[in-house]
This record gives structure tokens, sequence and C-alpha cells, in this order.
């Protein structure tokens, strides 16, 4: 080049970006997604409905769109990232209005086809438009704390939103992931401490807004035998059925504790607990392990990406992920309080599915365009 | 990259400069303060990703939970108590008595009233002091301080070492299970006298004996019975329902709960509504579920047989009222259409066609007509028409115009398929192979048809959500709406299935009723029994069969489908084949 003659670069040819996808990463989400479906299976007593078959299918069709999320340019997103947070907080407050006509946890739009939940949404909305957002400041800007105010407003919007629902599990994860994403950027550390303080202080007066339910749980974690027919059976039968599963578990569809009923939500949120009952410590071990190399997976790409927005997007959905999956476990070990969170791609539920594949797609989208380079204001710098 | 000397370049050319764009460095910088972030972050899921695998290791090698409940089940009953346990058919413990000390002072051997205040009052955070000074420095020899201490608060005061605190053997009953079987075993008040339920019932048995006293409801089935009821009512936004299991062949009842419930640890702070058993005390019209003994009255009476057709071409009127079906037909129909549709057309006419007074008898046969028997005390009286005239007659014939308890439909609907013997229910374990006697109040051949057609309502009818596949379930669905002041509301639903299993030898009456439901955009708005009831009994019977000892069988098993199936023939066929 510096013989003076600016070359054109091509763009890559649409083949040539699929075969750049990282395919071992669509190969590590599959094995995953497939002890869902295994699992769901037994769940089911030995039958491909009500869940495993319909789960198969979802995956399916979720994967067809992850690549195509992934082949779509990142400066696109980038462009789209606003909009995107845009429509999604407008659904949210949708919700909001139309479950204060209706009673109680109002968390879905009908959409005919699928029922939508917003909130969930919103992660992904809300990694992309964060990464926007500091995409445009350098590490200096970041220091200046009115810098923080514009993003802040863009975690704790749709926060509060979600928290009214009543969500206190996806509020959480909401926040923990813009906390990531805030510390991911460069933002002093002195800042946390401060907010930690705060929130410290302000925690006796949130305990005075929980509802009930939220309390008892919170109750019921510090001393689950206290009420073991009430709120702590949940974490009592998970316990058991861990505990009788032993080392290589009791063997497939040989689960007692989830085929006699007495797990409670065994196909969502305590799939887990069924799937290291049926395949003892060595089953639970083997699908922690396939998580621990789909985010490094995530962190390798969030190194190698050369553009600040890819780095923050790939980033961010990986802590989601990350989130989804210790919330649930933890959850199910009785480390913290029961909360509602799933565990992404293993449980059945297609909005939990959709938004896990869209955003993995996106990292994807990053890996892909890993070299394009663009400015603080979106102009790409080697075209 | 070595600089090339291009003898051809022109003077006007500068070279590009070396160093990136300001812009580029910029974002160089940016980039790499992230990188150090990052790792951070990467330790952190790190040290997370260990934690959870230890504490799985924990869980699953080390079984803290399984222990601890086993050494439970092992502690030993060494204090003598004044009155005997209640415990269900497995022995576990319903409602037991704990020996606790009660502490009280003779404030005349007080000698510091203010300093045994205060040292009190520290010790028990929920005493006043100036209370306890009051009562401690008054110049009775008796004063109570805190009734029913632990063991350990005990401790606590023994190490205060104050002279005139004494203790007082008290006894405290207590419920481990809480409202699970809160209706049946009942409660007791302060002075652990029996004040509802069995405790009532059988309030001088338990104050004289040693022995436990031995239910027949068992705490497994009756968990399943309150789980799923709980989630037919949250389902359906409902004000409350019950739920009863049955054996047919002796009475005993395996379950019987009703919703919503009480703690009766702590009877004092819950609402008259909650304490209300629905399933003894509560009468309400039933429904169609009642055109089962109608059906079974008509046939065992030769009024009907189950080739007979009826007209149900048009509706009936009497008076200004007009009686039609739900789903009509506008034909004639055979008994096991008018079963299996629940014609109320076609149940009118075989009631006129049995008449009253055979209607009359049969209702009196079954124990109809008088409040059930059973060990609580807590039932109800029907309300029955008097006078009992022909109209009467058409309205009971679907089930309205005379009310009685859940339990008497339970208890009927047995005698309806066990072979046609009425029996007591009971809610004490019989002995093993004790049978109570009966009375006959139908024949064995009636019998065998009523569990042809109640199967026939779930494989083809309005119960068919009820089905659980290998346990041949039969029963009959009844949506009846309630009266409200002269007439009857519409909204104001009571969905019931009542039915039995396995219909080829039956074993156990189901019963599930739900107060007040409303329909859900998963039931397209319907909150008709068939749509509310019949799922419960489908979710309730696979879970309790296999407590119960019932085995699935293989439904399309010739000799299976010889004792369940019933001829269908339509009306037409009917003509030819009688002929």
């Amino acid at each position: 080049m510096s013989i003076g003659i600016e070359i054109e670069r091509p763009r890559p040819s649409l083949l040539a970006k699929l075969g750049s996808i990282s395919w071992p990463l669509v190969l590590l989400l599959t094995l995953i997604a497939a002890c869902g479906f295994v699992t769901l299976y037994s769940a089911a007593g030995g039958s491909l409905s009500p869940w495993a078959g319909r789960q198969m299918m979802r995956y399916a069709v979720a994967v067809v769109m992850m690549i195509c999320v992934a082949l779509v340019d990142i400066r696109t997103w980038r462009k789209l990232a606003y909009p995107i947070y845009g429509v999604t907080f407008l659904l949210l407050v949708a919700v909001e209005i139309r479950g204060e006509i209706g009673m109680g946890a109002q968390r879905w739009i009908d959409l005919g086809v699928i029922q939508l939940q917003p909130s969930e949404l919103m992660k992904i909305a809300l990694i992309l438009a964060l990464a926007r957002y500091f995409h445009g400041l350098s590490y200096e800007d970041v220091g200046k704390p009115w810098r923080l105010v514009p993003p802040a407003f863009l975690v704790l919007a749709p926060a509060v939103l979600v928290l009214k629902q009543p969500d206190l599990g996806t509020a959480g994860k909401l926040m923990m992931c813009g906390g990531a994403i805030f510390f991911l950027v460069g933002v002093r550390i002195w800042k946390f401490a401060v907010l930690f303080v705060g929130f410290a202080a302000a925690l006796p007066f949130a305990w005075n807004h929980l509802r009930d339910y939220q309390k008892n749980r919170v109750y019921t974690f510090l001393d689950p035998e206290s009420d073991p027919l009430g709120t702590g059976y949940h974490i009592i039968q998970s316990k058991i059925a861990l505990g009788s599963g032993g080392i290589f578990g009791k063997g497939y569809m040989q689960g007692s504790q989830a085929h006699l009923n007495f797990l409670p939500e065994k196909q969502t949120d305590f799939i887990f607990t069924m799937l290291a009952e049926e395949w003892g410590l060595v089953g639970g071990l083997f699908v922690l392990g396939l998580y621990t190399l789909v985010f490094i997976y995530g962190l390798a790409i969030a190194l190698r990406v050369r553009n600040h927005f890819g780095r923050i997007l790939a980033m961010g959905i990986t802590v989601n992920f990350f989130l989804y999956m210790f919330i649930n476990t933890a959850m199910v070990m009785g480390l913290i309080p029961v909360v509602g969170v799933p565990l992404a791609l293993v449980s059945y539920g297609g909005t939990a599915m959709l938004t896990v594949l869209f955003g993995w797609g996106l990292v994807m989208s990053a890996w892909v365009h890993r070299d394009v380079r663009i400015g603080l204001r979106g102009e790409s710098l080697d075209d | 990259m070595t600089p090339i000397k291009n003898p051809c370049r022109p003077r006007h050319f500068k070279p590009a400069p070396c160093a990136p764009l300001p812009v580029d460095e910029k974002t160089q910088r940016t980039l790499e303060a992230g990188r150090s972030r990052l790792f951070v972050i990467g330790g952190l899921f790190a040290a997370v990703f260990g934690v959870i695998a230890l504490r799985l290791v924990d869980v699953t090698l080390f079984r803290p939970e399984e222990s601890r409940l086993a050494q439970a089940h092992l502690a030993p009953r060494a204090v003598e108590v004044s009155r005997a346990d209640i415990v269900d058919r497995n022995g576990t413990i319903l409602a037991t008595t704990l020996v606790t000390p009660s502490l009280y002072a003779n404030p005349k051997l007080i000698t510091d009233p203010a300093g045994t205040a205060r040292r009190l009052a520290a010790a028990f955070p929920d005493l006043l002091e100036g209370e306890l000074y009051a009562k401690l420095a008054s110049n009775k020899s008796f004063v109570w301080v805190k009734r029913h201490l632990t063991p350990r608060e005990q401790q606590t005061v023994l190490e205060l070492g104050i002279p005139g605190l004494e203790f007082q053997r008290e006894e405290r009953r207590v419920y481990p299970h809480g409202p699970l079987a809160a209706h049946v075993v009942g409660y007791t008040g302060i002075d652990n006298k029996g004040l509802a339920g069995i405790e009532r019932g059988f309030d001088e048995v338990l104050s004289q004996s040693k022995e436990p006293l031995q239910l027949s409801i068992d705490l497994r089935v009756q968990h399943v019975l309150r789980e799923e009821l709980q989630r037919s009512i949250d389902e359906f936004s409902a004000i409350g329902g019950t739920a009863i299991v049955m054996d047919v062949r002796n009475g005993e009842i395996a379950g019987l709960v009703s919703l919503p419930d009480f703690d009766p640890n702590r009877p004092g702070t819950a609402t008259p509504e909650r304490i209300f058993n629905r399933a003894t005390l509560g009468v309400y019209e039933m429904g169609s579920t009642f055109k089962l003994f109608n059906t079974a009255m008509a046939l065992d009476a030769g009024a009907s047989r189950l080739t007979s057709s009826y007209d149900a071409t048009k509706p009936i009127r009497v008076g200004r009222f007009t009686i039609d079906d739900y789903h009509p037909k506008r034909r004639w129909l055979t008994v096991p259409e008018i079963f299996k549709y629940s014609s109320n057309i076609g149940s009118v006419k075989m009631a006129l066609e049995a008449g009253v007074e055979r209607q009359k008898e049969f209702f009196r046969r079954i124990g109809f007509l008088g409040a059930p028997t059973i060990e609580i005390p807590e039932t109800a009286a029907p309300l029955v028409p008097s006078p009992w005239r022909e109209v009467n007659a058409m309205t009971i014939s679907f089930g309205y115009g005379m009310s009685v308890t859940p339990m008497h439909l339970v208890d009927g609907t047995a005698a309806m398929v066990n072979g046609g013997i009425l029996r007591q229910p009971t809610l004490l374990k019989r002995p093993d192979d004790y049978l109570p006697s009966g009375q006959q109040v139908i024949s064995p051949r009636t019998s065998d048809a009523m569990r042809r057609l109640l199967r026939l309502v779930v494989e083809q009818g309005t119960g068919s959500y009820a089905n659980a596949p290998g346990y041949l379930v039969g029963g009959k669905t009844g949506t009846a709406e309630k009266a409200s002041g002269k007439g009857y509301a519409r909204k104001a639903l009571l969905s019931s299935f009542v039915g039995a299993f396995p219909m080829n030898e039956p074993r156990y009456v189901v019963l599930v009723m739900v107060d007040e439901p409303h329909g859900t955009k998963k039931t397209f708005g319907y909150a008709t029994a068939g749509w509310v009831a019949a799922p419960a009994v489908g979710r309730i019977v696979p879970r309790i069969a296999p407590l119960l000892g019932v085995s699935p069988v293989d439904e399309a098993a010739p000799e299976i489908r010889r004792a369940v199936a019933i001829d269908m023939p339509g009306p037409q066929v009917n003509k030819v084949a009688s002929n």
C-alpha cells in the first residue's frame, strides 16, 4: 500500500462468510441443546410429545436464525442497536399496560404464532444499545461521570419496568449484565464501590417493597427445612433428587424423584436436577463442561475482535449466557434463593431459546467481521 | 516496511503518514483498556464455575438431606402424654402431643421484682419489662410469665438462677404436616380439647387411649390431591374446591381435601371460610353427575334398558321453565347416548318413566336423604324437596332441586360401581381383611352396566380429559349453575367430576369439585367440568394409583374390552336389533 495505489478491498462473498462462521461453537451449542432434548424425552416418560419434539423443531428454526444473524454485517447491527432497543422498550411498556388490566404477573405478548416475552428480548437489546453507546467513548471519556448517565438510564429504565411485572430474576439479570459491561469498558473501580455501598444502604427499603412470595423465597432459602411442604418443597426435593443420583446416576428414564412428580417444574427450571438425577455427577459435570467451553469460546472471540462494538457485544452476550447458567444451577442446588430462571438451551421454552441463539448469532457476527474496524462515530476505517 | 526509493516519484507526492489516524489511536487505547478487564471477568467466571462444580459434588455425593430425614423417623417417644397421637394409614404422625415447660412466678418469693423483670425481658424480647414488673410486684402467689417454652429457653431461665421462678409441665398439640389434613384431623383448643374433625369426633377416645389412632387417609394421596386441586383452583381463578378418594370395597377414605384450608397449629388465625369443610359440610346442587344415579335407578327398576331410546327432539316445557340440552342432538337418543351427551331431556323422560315414588325410594336407599355418616362432626343434612312432586322428580333427574354433600356423591358412586353394595364411608383404617357389611342397593347387573356407561363418558364423551392411560378411568362430569337468590347464576358454576378406576374392576372412587371456576384462554373460555374437573382427575389418578397399589393394564386386551366396552347402536340400528 505504501506504493500509493489504493486497492478497493473486495467485500467478502456470502459463501466466504459462511465458511468463516465458528462452526465448533455451533456444534457446542447443539450439544448443549441435545442434552435438553434427551432429558425432555425422559421427562415426558419416554415420549417426544409434549416437550422434546417441539423443542427440537424450535432449535432447528433458531439455529437457522442464528446463522442469518451471524451473516449480517456487524456495522448494520451497530446501526440497528438503538432502534431495536427502542422497539423492545415499547413492547415492555405495552406489557406493563396490559398487565395493569389483567391481574398479577403479565409477562407475555401474544403474537398468535408465538408468545413473546419482551423482558427476554430486552437483555439482547440492552447489550446492543450499551455496546453502541460505549463504542463511541474513549477510555478517557468513560472516566467522566456525566458520560455514564445515559447508559445508566438505558439499564435502569427496563429494569424498573421488569421489576414491576414483577420479575425479580430478570430485573436482577439486566442489572448484572449492564454492570458487567460497565466494568468491561473501563468504568473506574471506585464508582462500583460507591454503587455497592449505596445498594447496601437501600436494601432495607427495597425489602419492604418485595412481594410476600418473594420474601418467602428468601426466608426459605435461609432455612428450607422450616417449611418443607410449602415454599421449601422445591429446594428439598431438588436436593434429594441430586443426592439420589450419586456419581453415575439412576440411569436414563429411571429418575424416581422426577418421574413420580416429586420434582416440580422438571421440564423447565429444574431440568438440571432431573438430568443430574438420571446421569449423576458425571452427567452434571459433563453439561457444566460444555458450558465452560462455550464461555471460553465467547471470551476468546471477545479478545480477538478488533472493534470495540463487537468486543463489548461478544462479552455482554457471554456474560448474559453465563448468568442464565449460574443462576439456574446455583438455584437448584440451593446456593441462591428460588428464582424462575431457565437453564439456557436445555430448559423447555421458546422465547428463551430464540433469545439465546439470537445473542450467539450476534457474537458470531462479531467473529465473522472481526477485522472490520469501526471509528468512534461509526465510519469504517479500512474500506 | 522498507522505504522504496522511487525514481519516478513526482515532486508533489507526499507519502502517507506512517502513524495510524488519530481516531484509530484512540480506538486502540480503548481496546487495550478493555482487554485487562476482560481477563478479570474471565477469572470470575472460572471461580464461579469452580463453586458450582464443588457444590454439585457436594449435593450428589454427600446426602445431608436424606440422612436428616431418616433420623427424623427414628425419633423415640419416651414421654408419657395425656392425649394419643393420630397417625395416617402408614403410621405417619398427623397429630401429636409435646410436653413443654411453662414458666410461672410466685411474686411472694421474689425479692427483687425490678431486677427480675429486667433480666427476664432481656431473655425474652417478646415480653415487656413494664408488664413483667407489674406482675412480679403484685401481691399474688401465682402469675404466668410465659407458656410453652422451648428447651433452650428453659435452660436460659435456669441459668438466670432467680428464686421464685418455677416451671409447670404442660402439653401442647402439634400438627407436623400443617394444613395437609386439616379438615380431617381437625384441631384442639388451648386446653387440648378437640374442637373439630377427628380431634372432636374422637375426643374421649384420644384422651383415654395410649395407642395412636390410625386413620384411613394416606398422607401421600392427601398431598397429591391438595396439590392438583390447588393447581386447578389457581388455573381457573376459583374460590375453592374439594377432592376425595375412597376405596370402593370397604369405604375407607384414602384422601379428603377441602380448599382453601388452614393450619391447625394456629386455628385462631384462620377465617371461617378456611375452616369450612366443603367435602362433608357443604351441600350443593350437583348437576349432571346426578344422572349417574338417575340412570342406575331407571335401569335397576327395569323401567329402562340399555337399548331403550327416548325422544330428545325438542325441549320440555314445564310451566314457565324450559328444560333443554347443553349439546342438543334433536333426535331420539338411546340410554348410553343420553349418558354420554349428558342429555337433560332424556334424563327427565327416564325419571318420569320410572316414577316419582321409585325415585324417592331410590335416593332414600342410597342414603341421600340423611346426613353422611362419617366420624367427623362437620356433616350436613341434604336439602330435599318437600313435597316431592313430579316437577321435583324432573329437575332431580339432572341434578337440580336437591342438594347433597360431595361425600354423598362419592359414597353413592362407590355403590354404583362396586357391584351394588352401599357401605358406610369411614376415616378410620379398617383391619386388613375385614369387610364391613353393606346393603345391596342395585343389582350386580346394573352395576356392571354403570361401569360401562361411566367408561364410555371418558372414552368418547365429556370426560375425555380425565383419561389416564392404563388406569381405565370412568366417570361423569357435572357443571351446575349455583343458585343465587331466586334464580341461577350463569357465571357462578360448580364443576365436578366423579369417577372410579380401573373400570374393569373398580378399586377407588375419585371426586374433584371446583367452586366458581373461570374459563381461561387455554380452555377457550369454558369453565365446564370437562375442562376443569376432569383434567384434574386425569392428573391425580396416575400419581395416586402407584401409591395405592393399582397397576396399569393393557386397555386393548380382549378381556379388558369385554369388561368395559358397550354396544353403541344408533337409534336406527337399535330398532332393527330389537325387532
